[in-house]
């Protein structure tokens, strides 16, 4: 009976790219897809199978198709789902929570694009969204469900590592809620009649897009807004999930929170998970240039560059402006103004950053251009006036200002002045005290040197320091390193010694330290060994045959 | 004016001071030199190998005073001879120079006429034995004709007129047709020795025999002198040919030699240095006595004196960079510089091993 039940029931199943492990494991299913889903309403009986008539498709009423259809397209909707990728194994664990595997399928419904494939014979027609396309190859009518393993579909989001998961939590919630009244409501307006579900099987080539055609992905402004409330919400549970106070949870709190929850090791920061705000995420976007009747809203659509030319209009108009200043200040006979707007520590817009400000693309003789009329309004005497202007086109380099702090001597209880410093190198670690007065005595954990470092070129590596500065037996050192081998740990000392002879130098020789490359930690790692390979760049013996 | 004062400090560090005994304190840190004859008399295999090639290259044997040798110099001059001989422990971390202390008491010994034996090196004689025999005069023990022979030949070279003088005072029976008479001189023994090397061995235990029941009569002073005494009372590597260990009683070298360093006897003293390099299942950062010698070898050899040999000062340290200076061993030009004397003391750490490591390449 439950077989019999089971062929002649439809419902659609698609997004099938890992099909066939889908299936296999189907064929362990203890219960069917679409039994499990219609439990959720008991007051449903089951058709009686000696009366149906000719299959009809499930739930394909407009109400229902209205809540439960995502309001983008499939391939928006693949883009949209970057909450499907946080992590397998958190979502995997939820799936095997025992109590829900009907929000389980459910789940699975909603990723699913929407169903199509109105049957032969039935009464109701319903238009396809246009997206929708029919495929000439088979599609299996008489399938058993599928029940996904992977609640997932293959191609995951567009946009590297974004993880919402408590999003994800709630739109499963939310899903269930829509799916279970979508069915309801289906099911009810089908009730009374002759029930038929019948199960469809599409091929991937049936809604396959093509994705480079396409161009960049569009978001609309719902879409952007309703990340953003997601993305809200997203952060009040994850406020609350690590302890915090959600009113109070910043951006580096959250920065710190997925570091936490989601850690990973690797180097670019850019592909580790992250939790950013959505307009951090999605690009901006220009909005339609056009109004209702086709009439461009800005004059200088039809150039093709608006934005460029309006900038330039723009500043060539402030230009006119100062000269027009300039020949009144002449007229009055008053001298004009001097102070010149000290351009040293700042720096032009990139083209890049030219670009994003305009939302389109520029040519270099375009980015020159600009760049071009602002150093000239900048270098006219009464540039000063429009420093508001231009400040929105110039950026500060700040790490040329950032002074490292040299601490100053410390005594001891003899009167010995000494210093500390810190120094690492792959992984290891030292601190050092160098004192003064010395004879050139170096102490490493309570170990002389001679004995802990066997190895001249180590001893060569603590003494580098002290000769550059010409200050070979004038100091002693008392240091602790812990962690990497004798190499890293004389490179550690070194620079950790380094770095406390700061404090007994003259500026000048510290400029020369750093210079020689003594107060720069050494950046080089252990590199990563890769799959396929033997190490971190030897390939395995490559064999003919 | 760099060359008058380079030759200034020269005189000052590097003299050619009479070998003989009048070495006192305002002499410490100088280098003296012993005339490449009596060197070959007088240490035929007593000095460290890369002494003996710098020897080669300088084509003269100079050695530097330093205070522990001074001090072990003042203890013989002071020591009364009726007395049981003292026994003097050099140690020190390696490469601090014990065993140019120990070659500069033996030569100032042998200089004053002492009877000098020198065993340069105890752990040669309780590892890598390719021979070893069962001594015919114990079953237990074990013999090393190989080991014995070598040191019986050196022994000749460095003492050849005592032995000639000194005369056994019983007879001993080699095998079936060689025996020594009573009254014979001891050059016979030591010949004896040589020429059957099967009883090589046996000829030394009687050589220290003889010594010992001699010296306290008073004709002539013994100086006992072993480079690497620990060697007696540790392990060796040695098996038995059934593969069980050997330990240092069986041997029959080492035997006689620790009934020599006992002190049941006097007129004379015994030298003695801890050596950690040769040492056997010693771990490299162990230098002090009781570690190097373990409780049975400090238990045989209590009481005794420690004498420390600690790294160069800043003198010896001066003064060792001036020698190879004026040797010309130091070819680097920035090594002749203030700034890289200052180099050589930090990356040495003034160790005396280190600074003749680091200054042959340059």
């Amino acid at each position: 009976m439950c077989r019999r039940v089971l062929s002649k029931c439809s419902l659609n199943t698609s997004r099938l790219g890992a099909v066939p492990t889908a299936l296999g494991s189907l064929s362990r299913c203890p219960t069917p897809l679409w039994v499990q889903t219609l439990s959720l309403t008991p007051s449903l009986t089951l058709p009686c199978p000696s009366s149906m008539p000719s299959p009809r498709v499930l739930s394909l009423s407009p109400e229902s198709r209205a809540q439960r259809l995502p309001l983008r397209s499939p391939r928006e909707g693949a883009a949209g789902r970057h909450d499907a990728s946080p992590q397998p194994a958190l979502l995997g664990a939820e799936q095997t929570q025992g109590p829900q595997p009907p929000l389980q399928h459910l789940h699975l419904h909603l990723h699913l694009p929407p169903p199509a494939l109105p049957m032969p014979g039935a009464g109701q027609r319903h238009p396809r969204p246009p997206s929708w396309r029919r495929s000439a190859q088979a599609r299996l009518r008489l399938c058993p469900p599928i029940v996904g393993t992977e609640a997932f579909p293959g191609p995951c989001c567009a946009e590297p590592g974004a993880a919402v998961m408590a999003a994800a939590l709630r739109r499963l919630l939310r899903a269930g809620g829509r799916r279970g009244a979508a069915l309801v409501a289906a099911a009810a307006a089908c009730g009374p009649g002759p029930q038929t579900l019948r199960l469809i099987y599409t091929t991937t080539a049936a809604w396959k897009k093509n994705v480079a055609a396409s161009g960049p992905e569009k978001y609309t402004e719902a879409f952007i807004k309703k990340q953003i409330e997601e993305f809200n919400l997203g952060k009040r549970h994850l406020a609350n999930m690590m302890g915090e106070d959600p009113e109070t949870f910043t951006q580096e709190d959250i920065d710190r929170a997925i570091a936490y929850l989601f850690p990973s090791g690797l180097f670019d920061k850019r592909a580790r998970p992250m939790m950013k705000h959505p307009t951090e995420i999605f690009p901006e976007q220009r909005k339609i240039q056009w109004g209702e009747d086709g009439r461009p809203f800005h004059f200088l659509f039809y150039t093709g560059k608006q934005s460029y030319y309006s900038l330039m209009h723009d500043t060539y108009e402030k230009l006119l402006n100062v000269q027009k200043h300039q020949d009144q200040l002449a007229a009055q006979d008053l001298p004009p103004q001097k102070e010149k707007k000290n351009l040293v520590g700042s720096r032009w817009l990139t083209k890049t950053e030219l670009e994003e400000m305009l939302l389109e693309k520029l040519s270099d003789d375009d980015y020159s251009r600009f760049i071009q009329l602002l150093q000239k309004l900048v270098m006219m005497p009464c540039g000063n006036i429009e420093e508001n202007y231009i400040k929105k086109f110039s950026r500060e380099i700040s790490a040329q200002l950032q002074k490292v702090v040299i601490e100053p001597l410390k005594y001891d209880e003899q009167g010995v002045a000494f210093s500390t410093g810190e120094g690492r190198r792959k992984t290891s670690r030292a601190t050092v005290a160098v004192y003064d007065n010395g004879t050139g005595k170096i102490t490493v954990n309570g170990i002389d040197v001679l004995h802990y470092f066997p190895v001249l070129q180590d001893r060569e590596q603590l003494l580098f320091p002290f000769q550059f500065l010409d200050r070979v037996g004038k100091h002693d050192m008392v240091c602790t390193v812990s962690g990497g081998g004798r190499s890293s740990q004389a490179g550690a000392i070194r620079l950790a010694s380094a770095k406390a002879l700061r404090s007994f130098v003259t500026e000048k020789e510290v400029e020369f330290m750093r210079q020689a490359g003594l107060l720069t930690v050494d950046p080089r790692v252990k590199e990563r060994k890769k799959p396929g390979q033997e190490g971190a760049r030897r390939k395995f013996t490559w064999k003919k045959r | 004016v760099h060359k008058k004062r380079y030759q200034a400090i020269w005189s000052l560090t590097v003299c050619i001071l009479p070998s003989q005994a009048n070495h006192t304190e305002h002499h410490e840190g100088r280098h003296y030199s012993i005339p490449l004859e009596e060197v070959k008399a007088v240490f035929p295999h007593g000095l460290p190998y890369r002494f003996q090639q710098q020897v080669k290259t300088f084509n003269e044997a100079c050695l530097m005073v330093r205070k522990p040798a001074l001090e072990l110099f003042t203890y013989l001059r002071n020591s009364n001879f009726a007395h049981p001989a003292v026994r003097y422990v050099i140690y020190g971390e390696r490469g601090t120079g014990k065993t140019m202390t120990l070659c500069h008491v033996v030569h100032y010994c042998a200089k004053q006429g002492w009877l000098v034996l020198h065993i340069p090196d105890a752990h040669l004689w309780v590892k890598n034995c390719k021979e070893l025999m069962q001594s015919s005069y114990k079953k237990e023990r074990l013999d090393q004709p190989l080991q014995a022979s070598t040191w019986l030949k050196n022994f000749k070279t460095s003492n050849e007129h005592f032995l000639k003088e000194i005369k056994t005072q019983q007879k001993y029976v080699w095998g079936k047709r060689e025996s020594t008479e009573q009254g014979r001189p001891l050059g016979e023994v030591v010949e004896q020795g040589l020429a059957r090397v099967r009883s090589a061995s046996d000829a030394v235990g009687v050589v220290l025999k003889e010594i010992k029941q001699q010296c306290h009569l008073g004709s002539f002073r013994v100086l006992v002198a072993v480079d690497g005494v620990n060697a007696l009372w540790g392990r060796t590597t040695l098996k038995k040919e059934d593969k069980s260990p050997v330990s240092p009683e069986e041997l029959t070298l080492v035997y006689n030699l620790r009934k020599m360093m006992m002190n049941n006897w006097n007129g004379g003293a015994i030298v003695t240095t801890l050596s950690q390099t040769g040492s056997l299942f010693k771990p490299s950062s162990a230098y002090l006595p009781h570690e190097l010698l373990g409780k049975e070898g400090f238990d045989a050899l209590d009481p005794f004196v420690p004498v420390l040999v600690p790294n160069y000062s800043q003198r010896e340290f001066e003064s060792c960079y001036h020698y190879y200076l004026h040797r010309k061993w130091l070819q680097h030009e920035q090594a002749r510089t203030e700034a890289g004397k200052e180099e050589l003391r930090f990356l040495s750490g003034s160790n005396p091993q280190q600074l003749e490591r680091l200054a042959g390449p340059l």
